[in-house]
C-alpha cells in the first residue's frame, strides 16, 4: 500500500510507519552531520586542545571503525534473520540510541585525548550497528513507489533543521539539541520494544510487500555484481569529492564565514530552502527517472559549484580589487542543491538495490564503503595536501576535476551501454 | 572600491555586447581602483571603479565601457562609449568620434563637446513606449508567433503533441527538470562569458535558450487551440497562441502571482522539452510497481 492509498484509506498504522521511519532517518543523520561531523571537531580542538590535524586523524579512524563494524554487523543481520525481523531491529535501535544518548550528553565533558579516544571508538561502534538496522526498517515501513518522497523528506528536514538550527557549532549546543531530540525518541523506542501496540504486528509483516526494491525486480542483485558495484563507484565518488571539497571550504574562513557560519540567519535561511527544494526535486527526479539521471545530475551539480568556486578564486587572483566585498551566494546554494541530491539518492538506492534477505548487507556495504570509506580516504588525503601546503584553489580544482571525470565518464558509459545494446539487437537480428 | 555583487553582472553584460557588437578583440582591460590618467588604451577599456581621465589634448583608440567609478573625457576617444552605471563626464574639449550609449548612471555633457552619434535608453524608450506603439508591437509580435506556429503544427505536429501531453501528464516532474535546467544553465551561460573566450557559446546558449522557451511559448497555444471549435491543427493552434498570449498579459497584471504563474509555466514547458527530446520521443516516466 502506497502512502497516497494509505492516506485516502485513513489507514494510520500505516501512516504511522512512514512518519516514523522519516523521524528516524532524520534524527540519525542530523545527529551524523551536525553531532559527528562537526561537534567532534569542536570537542577536540576546544576543549580536548588536540590539533586540527590530530582530530582529523580521528575523524578517519571513526569513519574506519563504523565501516568494519557496520559490515560486520550488517551480514550478521542477513545471516540471524534480524534484517526481516522488525522486533529484532527495533530492539537494536533502542539499544543504539541509548548509548548514543549517553555518549553524546557525556561529550561536552571530554578532557583528555584518551577518552576523547575511547569516545570516538563507541560512538563509531553504535552508528556501525544503527545505521545498517536503520536502514532496514525502509522495507517494513516504506513501499518501493513511497521511496524517493520518503528519502527526500527525511533529507529536507534533516538539512533545514541542521542550517537554521543550532547556529553556533560548539559541542555543547549539539550535545544539548541531539539529546533533547533523542530522548522522546528513547521512550518512543521502548514503548514500541516493550509493550507493543497491536499494529505493530500488522507493520511487521510489511516486508513481504515492501521487501523487494525497485532494481530487484528481475531478480536479486548480487554484491559482486556491476548492478550494484557501478552505484557502489559512483556513490563513493560523490561523497569522495563531496567531503574532500567540503572539508576545505570548512578551513577557509572567508568562505565559510559567508555561508554556513555566517552571521546573518537569512543566509542559514536560504541554505535550509535551497536543501529542502534540492531534495523535492531529488525525490521527483529519482521516482521518474533511472538512478542515472540523478547521479548525472549530482556529478553536474558539484562540477558545476566546483567550478563557480574557482572561478571566483581565480577571479580575486586577476582582480584583486574585485574580492574585497561579500562573496556570492550562489556558491554555497548550488553546494546545498548538489549535497540534497545525493543523499536523496543515498538513502533511497540501497534500499532498492536490497531484497529482505540482503538488506542488511547491501545497506551496510554500501554506506560503509561509499560513504565512511570515501569520508576516511578523502580525510586522509585533505590532511595530506595541508602538509604540503595545497593552495586553495589547487585545491579545489582537484575536486572539481574529479567531479568532472566521473560525470564524463557517467555520460561516455551511458552512451557506450545503449551503442553496445544497439549493436547487438543489430547483430541478432542478422542472418549468419 | 568596486562592489563586485553590483559589478560582475555588469561585467558579464559588457562581454556579452561585445561578443555581439563583433570585431576582434585583441585586449581588454578593467580599471576598479585608483586614479589614472590614460594616454592610451586597450581594444575594450572597462572603467569600473576608481577615476579615470582622458586628458585634454590626448587621443585614444578603443570601445570604453563605464560600468561604476568615474570616466572624465577631456580628450579624443577614436571609438564607441557606452555607460551601463557609474559618472561620465565628457568636458567641452572632449570629442568622440563613435557612438555614444547612454544606458546608466550619471551623465554630464558639457556644451561643445562634440559626440558624433547619441543615443540613450530614455530616447529609445520613448520612442518605443507609447501605448499605442507598445500594443502595435505586442500584437505584430503574437501574430508572427501565431504563423510560425501555424506553420510549424503543419509540419510537425506530432512534436507539438509530444511535448504538450509531458506537459498535462508530467507537470510536476516536467518543473523539475526545466527549473534545474533553468537555473544550472543560466549560471553556466554567464560564467562562460565571463571567461571571454567563451562569448560565443554563451551568446549561442542564449540564442538556443530562447528558442526553446520561444517553442514552449507554441506548445502552450498548441494546447489551448486544442479546445478551440476549429478543426485544422494549425489554425487551432494559431487562434490558441493568440488566446495563450493574451492570458500570459492578464496574468502579468496580477502582482506577484502572476509572475509566479508565468515563470512556473515557462519551467513546465522547458522541462517537457527536455524530456521528450524536444517532442520526438514521448516521455515516460519509469515504472515503480512490483
Amino acid at each position: 500500500m502506497s502512502i497516497v492509498t494509505a492516506v485516502r484509506r485513513g489507514d494510520w498504522e500505516t501512516l504511522f510507519g512512514y512518519a516514523f521511519f522519516v523521524a528516524l532517518l532524520t534524527g540519525g543523520y542530523y545527529y551524523n552531520v551536525t553531532f559527528v561531523q562537526l561537534g567532534l571537531l569542536d570537542l577536540g580542538t576546544r576543549l580536548v586542545g588536540l590539533s586540527e590535524t590530530a582530530v582529523s586523524g580521528w575523524m578517519a579512524t571513526l569513519a574506519l571503525v563504523t565501516l568494519v563494524t557496520a559490515v560486520a554487523f550488517g551480514v550478521t543481520m542477513d545471516r540471524r534473520g534480524w534484517s526481516s525481523s522488525l522486533h529484532a531491529k527495533l530492539r537494536i535501535l533502542l539499544g543504539v540510541v541509548v548509548v548514543q544518548v549517553v555518549l553524546t550528553s557525556v561529550a561536552p565533558f571530554v578532557r583528555t585525548a584518551p577518552q576523547f579516544g575511547a569516545w570516538i571508538v563507541l560512538a563509531s561502534l553504535s552508528m556501525g550497528v544503527g545505521f545498517p538496522a536503520t536502514f532496514a526498517l525502509t522495507i517494513d515501513f516504506v513501499a518501493v513507489p513511497d521511496r524517493g518522497a520518503v528519502a527526500a523528506a527525511a533529507t529536507a528536514l534533516t538539512y533545514f533543521l541542521a542550517n537554521v538550527y543550532p547556529l553556533d557549532w560548539h559541542i555543547e549546543s549539539f550535545s544539548r539539541v541531539v539529546v533533547a531530540a533523542m530522548v522522546p525518541g528513547v521512550v518512543l523506542l521502548a514503548v514500541l520494544v516493550f509493550r507493543p501496540p497491536p499494529f505493530l504486528e500488522r507493520l511487521a509483516r510489511q516486508h513481504e510487500q515492501f521487501g523487494v526494491g525497485r532494481f530487484c525486480r528481475e531478480g536479486p542483485v548480487s554484491i559482486r555484481e556491476a548492478a550494484f558495484l557501478v552505484p557502489l563507484v559512483l556513490m563513493f565518488g560523490v561523497f569522495f569529492v563531496d567531503s574532500l571539497g567540503f572539508l576545505r571550504i570548512l578551513d577557509t574562513p572567508s568562505l565559510v564565514l559567508a555561508s554556513w557560519q555566517s552571521p546573518e540567519f537569512s543566509m542559514h535561511l536560504l541554505l535550509a530552502v535551497v536543501h529542502v527544494v534540492g531534495a523535492v526535486m531529488a525525490g521527483v527526479l529519482y521516482t521518474t527517472f533511472d538512478r542515472r539521471v540523478l547521479f548525472l545530475a549530482t556529478f553536474g551539480l558539484f562540477s558545476f559549484t566546483h567550478l563557480l568556486y574557482t572561478f571566483d578564486i581565480r577571479i580575486a587572483m586577476w582582480f584583486p580589487a574585485l574580492a574585497t566585498g561579500p562573496s556570492s551566494p550562489l556558491n554555497p546554494a548550488f553546494y546545498a542543491l548538489a549535497v540534497s541530491f545525493y543523499t536523496t539518492l543515498n538513502f533511497a538506492l540501497w534500499p532498492d538495490l536490497s531484497t529482505p534477505e540482503t538488506i542488511g548487507t547491501h545497506s551496510a556495504v554500501g554506506i560503509g564503503l561509499a560513504g565512511f570509506l570515501s569520508t576516511f580516504l578523502s580525510t586522509a588525503l585533505a590532511l595530506y595536501f595541508q602538509s604540503t601546503s595545497v593552495t586553495l584553489l589547487d585545491h579545489l580544482n582537484l575536486v572539481n576535476a574529479l567531479a568532472l571525470l566521473l560525470f564524463v565518464g557517467l555520460a561516455v558509459g551511458i552512451y557506450v551501454r545503449r551503442m553496445h545494446s544497439l549493436w547487438t539487437e543489430g547483430h541478432r537480428g542478422e542472418p549468419n | 572600491m568596486a562592489n563586485p555583487i553590483e559589478l560582475i553582472p555588469l561585467l558579464v553584460v559588457v562581454l556579452l555586447l561585445v561578443g555581439v557588437q563583433g570585431g576582434t578583440v585583441e585586449s581588454m582591460e578593467i580599471i576598479t581602483d585608483g586614479t589614472h590618467s590614460v594616454g592610451e588604451i586597450p581594444d575594450v577599456y572597462v572603467v569600473g571603479g576608481g577615476t579615470v581621465t582622458i586628458p585634454a589634448n590626448t587621443t585614444v583608440s578603443g570601445d570604453v565601457y563605464v560600468i561604476g567609478g568615474t570616466a572624465d573625457v577631456q580628450g579624443t576617444i577614436d571609438g564607441d562609449v557606452t555607460q551601463l552605471s557609474g559618472n561620465l563626464t565628457f568636458a567641452s574639449s572632449a570629442v568622440v568620434a563613435g557612438d555614444v550609449q547612454y544606458i546608466a548612471g550619471a551623465l554630464d555633457i558639457a556644451d561643445g563637446a562634440t559626440l558624433e552619434s547619441f543615443t540613450t535608453a530614455e530616447t529609445l524608450a520613448a520612442q518605443s513606449s507609447s501605448p499605442a506603439s507598445s500594443l502595435a508591437f505586442k500584437v505584430a509580435q503574437t501574430l508572427g508567433l501565431a504563423l510560425a506556429a501555424a506553420l510549424l503544427v503543419r509540419r510537425f505536429e506530432f512534436a507539438f503533441a509530444t511535448v504538450g501531453r509531458a506537459v498535462t501528464a508530467h507537470p510536476v516532474v516536467s518543473g523539475v527538470v526545466g527549473l534545474l535546467v533553468a537555473t544550472t544553465t543560466l549560471a553556466l551561460v554567464v560564467f562562460m562569458a565571463m571567461t571571454i573566450i567563451l562569448i560565443p557559446v554563451s551568446v549561442l546558449g542564449v540564442g538556443v535558450g530562447g528558442l526553446t522557451v520561444a517553442y514552449g511559448y507554441l506548445v502552450y497555444g498548441y494546447l489551448v487551440g486544442r479546445r478551440v471549435p476549429v478543426d485544422r491543427p494549425d489554425v487551432s493552434t494559431a487562434v490558441g497562441v493568440v488566446l495563450f498570449a493574451v492570458v500570459l498579459e492578464l496574468l502579468g497584471t496580477l502582482p506577484l502571482v502572476g509572475s509566479a504563474v508565468q515563470l512556473g509555466l515557462l519551467v513546465v514547458s522547458l522541462g517537457a522539452i527536455l524530456v521528450t527530446y524536444f517532442g520526438l520521443r514521448e516521455f515516460e516516466p519509469v515504472s515503480l510497481l512490483t
